[in-house]
């Protein structure tokens, strides 16, 4: 039995996925990916997709929360910003959609630095204060500029085609979703081996001691909230060339939390915690309303509590793993495989 | 360190115990003798206050109509869940009804109707909300969404038309100035946006809008800006939960202008939340409260009467709710009678053959046609006296099509 994993190139060093069981479970993954569009039923392709799109905007934010420790409220706001951005581009200029998705990222990622510019001053609650206020002014200026956004009405975007393919279908867009969601994983992977990506854990491990290692801690911070941004943007246009329609009510406060909670369960810092935090916020109201429904005949005055039942369900399920594993579902992942990995014995050495 | 690790697995056993719990709510499809109906209800979100009556309103008709047979021999089965005003989890639970094979779909807000619009087309269900956005009543537009009742929009330019006559009536000089209070959101603006501000001024209104932000404890600020403009009237385009406390607010400020609710705040919720604020508010109510004994609430009585639920437990969204789903009811009943396959383009055909439907007084007869889902295109003014909403017009109808 292995006692550890040790390296003995550098190529090894630098790999991502260096163990066998890791490659094994890694290339599992991947077949599940690409087999379940053939067996789900559109229902649970169309949960996939949301998932797929909540993958991108968690590791989004991740980058941003978990990683370089700057806190924000502002992620719908973000996903708002990419959202119309990818649709105006194509309404207003007549560009194609990967094209507006495209620019809408970096629109995404440089309204994120500038909103990220009171991060010089301010860390923590006040910073968190600073993004809610994003999340306020861009809420008003999607509503209230009405030549460009419109106003409340909603825009309404022309359905993606790749070679006469309509792509926002639940069966083609799964495609679109699963890429998107597995080159963000790859990039954020590798950002945090880079120069940049461990500069962002410096300054949120301590970043007094990152400045004086050599960090220039505004720089990288505004770089967290651009890269943070750009994905969290990608997510808001993947979500508006989904659904086709854009409408500010779907990218409101609530959608900051939900995604906060989605890092948190999951876990802050890790990739793979992104993807388990969007999974598992997506399916927790599936499930507990499921519940719900299913009792609606058979005991009517229970089903009558469940839709507040699941109010408080999402508020405990942030406060269980609080209190039980502030690691969050990627730290479980973890203790599940190590458990196996050294089974029977309880721990290595 | 183990007791760490084997809890982990614990956990996660539970974990994978809710994802398969999830996993069995598969699409059973509806028997023979059934007909089913997908809906959403906000039960818990921003606008549960109205939308609880509403759901129940739908609900009893359901249920009703259970008892009486059916329609045509086959009972209704609603598929229903909260939605809690989430937009995503709309989209949800719609896909996942679509799958289970409903015919029709009872939507709720204006956001989640919005972004369902072009999916109904794709899978060709009709579709009615409690969103009265007047562009939902195009079909070229929104080809498969049906508004039972008047529009924001008509239901803003009757009113204006009614305080100008008032204000012409009562010999006062000028043109009447109105505020919009409204709801911080696409169905507060509706009225205004969709119409409204052209209409005021091309009748010779002077109106402004003001915003209500979601959440507020207090509307002071707003108030005394609208006492600053010199506003005369004041109407409300917003829930009934936010309108009693600006009504309380405007009391204690001692605002003397006339108050009147449009559709969601015109409800007696507002006489229960604020009853001395609320007295001699004007509202436009599209659906007779159920205090009024007409023909269209004597079914809603008999239904209430026998669940034991009493006329002050429930307000006039539930009559909403109620004949929302029975318009739509008729358009199933009218499909099966002439007995065509029970699908979308088909109910959404009969449904077009609507011609002055007769609600038993409760609204104006409702017709859609082929190039107008707009079904009601008139209502009544009614005023709280002595907490209880009573008409002050007879049935007024929009007086031009701006």
């Amino acid at each position: 039995m292995r006692s550890g994993v040790f390296h003995t190139s550098y190529e090894a060093d630098m790999g991502l996925r260096t163990t066998p069981p890791e490659r094994v479970r890694m290339a599992l993954f991947a077949v599940a990916v690409l087999a379940f569009p053939f067996v789900a039923s559109p229902y649970w392709l169309n949960l996939a997709n949301q998932i797929a799109i909540a993958t991108v905007g968690a590791i989004g934010l991740n980058i941003l929360t978990g990683y370089a420790g700057q806190i924000s409220l502002g992620q719908g706001a973000f996903m708002a910003v990419g959202a119309y951005s990818a649709g105006l581009l194509t309404l207003r200029v007549g560009l194609p959609w990967g094209v507006s998705i495209a620019l809408a990222c970096v629109i995404t990622a440089a309204v994120g630095v500038f909103f990220g510019l009171p991060s010089l001053r301010l860390k923590g609650l006040y910073l968190a204060m600073a993004t809610l206020a994003a999340q306020e002014i861009v809420e008003w200026i999607l509503t209230h500029w009405t030549a460009l956004t419109g106003g409340t009405e909603a825009l309404v975007l022309p359905a993606p085609r790749l070679l006469d393919v309509r792509l926002n279908s639940d069966f083609g867009f799964y495609w679109v979703g699963a890429a998107a969601a597995a080159a963000t994983a790859v990039f954020a992977a590798n950002l945090f081996r880079t120069r940049a990506g461990r500069a962002f854990v410096a300054i949120r491990d301590q970043d007094i001691a990152a400045s004086a290692m050599g960090v220039d801690v505004f720089r990288y911070k505004l770089m967290a909230f651009a890269t943070s941004s750009f994905f969290v943007g990608l997510s808001g246009a993947l979500l508006a060339y989904y659904r086709t329609i854009v409408t500010w009510e779907r990218f409101t406060l609530d959608t900051s939390i939900t995604y906060l909670a989605m890092i948190i369960v999951g876990g802050l810092g890790s990739i793979s915690g992104s993807f388990f935090g969007a999974v598992f916020l997506t399916l927790l109201p599936v499930g507990i309303g499921m519940v719900g429904e299913s009792l609606q005949d058979v005991m009517p005055g229970v089903a009558g509590v469940v839709p507040h039942a699941q109010q408080a369900a999402f508020g405990l399920v942030i406060i269980l793993f609080l209190v039980f594993e502030p690691r969050g579902l990627a730290k479980i992942w973890a203790n599940v495989k190590d458990y196996f990995s050294v089974w029977p014995f309880a721990y290595r050495t | 360190m183990s007791m760490r690790i084997g809890s982990g697995v614990a956990r996660a056993a539970g974990l994978v115990a809710l994802t398969g719990l999830a996993a069995c709510g598969g699409g059973d499809s509806p028997g023979a003798d059934e007909i089913r109906i997908g809906a959403i209800f906000d039960l818990t979100g921003p606008t549960a206050d109205v939308g609880t009556h509403y759901a129940d309103g739908l609900r009893g008709f359901v249920e009703w109509t259970n008892r009486q047979g059916g329609i045509a021999g086959r009972t209704l089965d609603l598929a229903f869940q909260d939605y809690g005003y989430d937009v995503g989890r709309a989209e949800q639970l719609y896909s996942q009804y679509a799958q289970r094979g409903v015919v029709a779909f009872m939507g709720w807000g204006t956001g989640d109707t919005e972004a369902l619009r072009l999916r109904i087309v794709e899978d060709r269900i009709p579709f009615t909300s409690a969103s009265l956005s007047h562009v939902l009543g195009d079909p070229e537009e929104a080809p498969y969404n049906f508004l039972t009742a008047t529009t924001y929009s008509d239901q803003f330019f009757i009113v204006l038309d009614f305080i100008k006559e008032r204000h012409e009536a009562a010999g006062l000089p000028g043109q009447p100035r109105v505020a919009l209070l409204h709801n911080a959101s696409p169905f507060g603006l509706s009225p205004w946006q969709q119409g409204g501000q052209a209409y005021a001024a091309q009748i010779g209104v002077d109106a402004e809008a003001y915003e209500m932000p979601r959440g507020a404890t207090d509307f002071t600020a707003e108030l005394t800006q609208v006492r600053q403009s010199g506003a005369q009237y004041v109407v409300f385009q917003n829930t009934s939960g936010p309108v009693a406390l600006a009504l309380r607010n405007a009391r204690s400020l001692g605002l003397d202008v006339t108050f009147v609710c449009l559709n969601w705040c015109a409800n007696e919720l507002l006489i229960d939340l604020a009853p001395e604020a609320a007295e001699s508010v004007m509202g436009s109510m599209p659906f007779a409260p159920l205090s009024e004994e007409v023909e269209g609430t004597r079914d809603i009585r008999a239904y209430l009467a026998g669940e034991g639920i009493s006329l002050e437990e429930t307000s006039n969204a539930f009559t909403q709710g109620w004949w929302t789903m029975a318009v739509m009811a008729e358009g199933i009943r009218r499909t099966l009678e002439s007995g065509l396959e029970l699908s979308g383009p088909n109910i959404k055909a009969s449904l077009e053959t609507l011609d002055e439907f007769d609600t038993g007084g409760v609204s104006v007869p409702i017709t859609f046609t082929a190039d107008d889902h707009r079904g009601s295109k008139g209502l009544r003014i009614y005023i709280v006296e002595d907490g209880a909403w009573r008409p002050v017009s007879e049935f007024r109808a929009v007086a031009t099509d701006p």
